[in-house]
């Protein structure tokens, strides 16, 4: 019951540009970790050869999946590590603490720049493959 | 109001309840040394394998071959314990966060090291053993 009071505040408690990026960073991270789950279950299969390696491989060929990646792998893993990048900045460096919400605005730009790109190119990957 | 970084381990309070806990400063520590190595090797890793090669390219034999090369058996095997440490101190400090209950406390982080645990030892030993 805590735990849900707790994560009740964490979503409506308004905190505006650090808010909002601690919280996009706790759910990403949460996101990758469970990804990872798969990934190392995944890949310890090639002991088995490559029978059962690319038999269960192909749910990471479906159409579906490879949405999930683009829209949800690729997306959360690019924001855990450029937020993770200026948490270190500010930690190191605490004289750009005073700066935040500044730097948030232009990871995000940072982020954009980079997801943009590379979604089409995966999503245009995906198509031709069709 | 300008704090200072200082990596020294704190002595123990002279008012304090218990011994200083540089547990958590090295915790601390290593979360942002490997985020700054993990930046780089899952940022080539990803972009290696989802746009240079693409998920489609991706099967039992592209590995092995990969695996042919100490280089990456030795560069996978970093990603799989310094990702995995990087995440498990993650969902530790998370635990700490919402689940109060002390005996809960200890009950979800024992799944969480056991988790962590298990998942090393399989990558590792995929990556460590793995003949084609």
């Amino acid at each position: 019951m805590t735990a849900i009071s707790h994560l009740y505040r964490a979503v409506t408690y308004r905190g505006r540009e650090g808010h909002i990026a601690w919280l996009l960073h706790r759910i990403t991270g949460i996101g990758v970790f469970l990804f990872l789950v798969l990934h190392i279950v995944d890949i310890f299969l090639m002991s088995f050869g490559p029978d059962v390696f690319d038999t269960l491989l192909f749910i990471y060929h479906r159409f579906l999946f490879k949405l999930l990646i683009v829209f949800g792998l690729y997306l959360g893993v690019l924001y855990h590590a450029l937020n993770g990048i200026r948490v270190v900045l500010i930690d190191f460096f605490p004289p750009l603490a005073g700066y935040q919400a500044r730097l948030w605005r232009v990871q995000l730009v940072i982020f954009a720049l980079a997801y943009i790109p590379s979604a089409i190119l995966m999503l245009s990957a995906m198509f031709d493959g069709q | 109001m300008q704090a200072r970084l200082s990596l020294r381990p704190r002595p123990a309070e002279t008012s304090g309840t218990g011994p200083a806990n540089n547990l958590e400063l090295y915790a601390w520590l290593f979360t942002r040394i490997s985020a700054i190595l993990l930046f780089l090797m899952a940022g080539f890793h990803l972009v290696y394998m989802h746009l240079i090669l693409g998920v489609d390219a991706i099967n039992f034999e592209v590995i092995a071959g990969r695996w042919q090369s100490p280089f990456w058996r030795l560069y996978d095997l970093f990603l799989l314990i310094f990702g995995w440490l990087h995440g498990a101190n993650g969902m530790r400090i998370i635990i700490d966060d919402y689940v109060h209950h002390q005996g809960w406390r200890v009950i979800v982080k024992s799944v969480l090291y056991l988790l962590v645990l298990v998942i090393i030892v399989l990558g590792a030993y995929v990556i460590l053993t793995f003949q084609p």
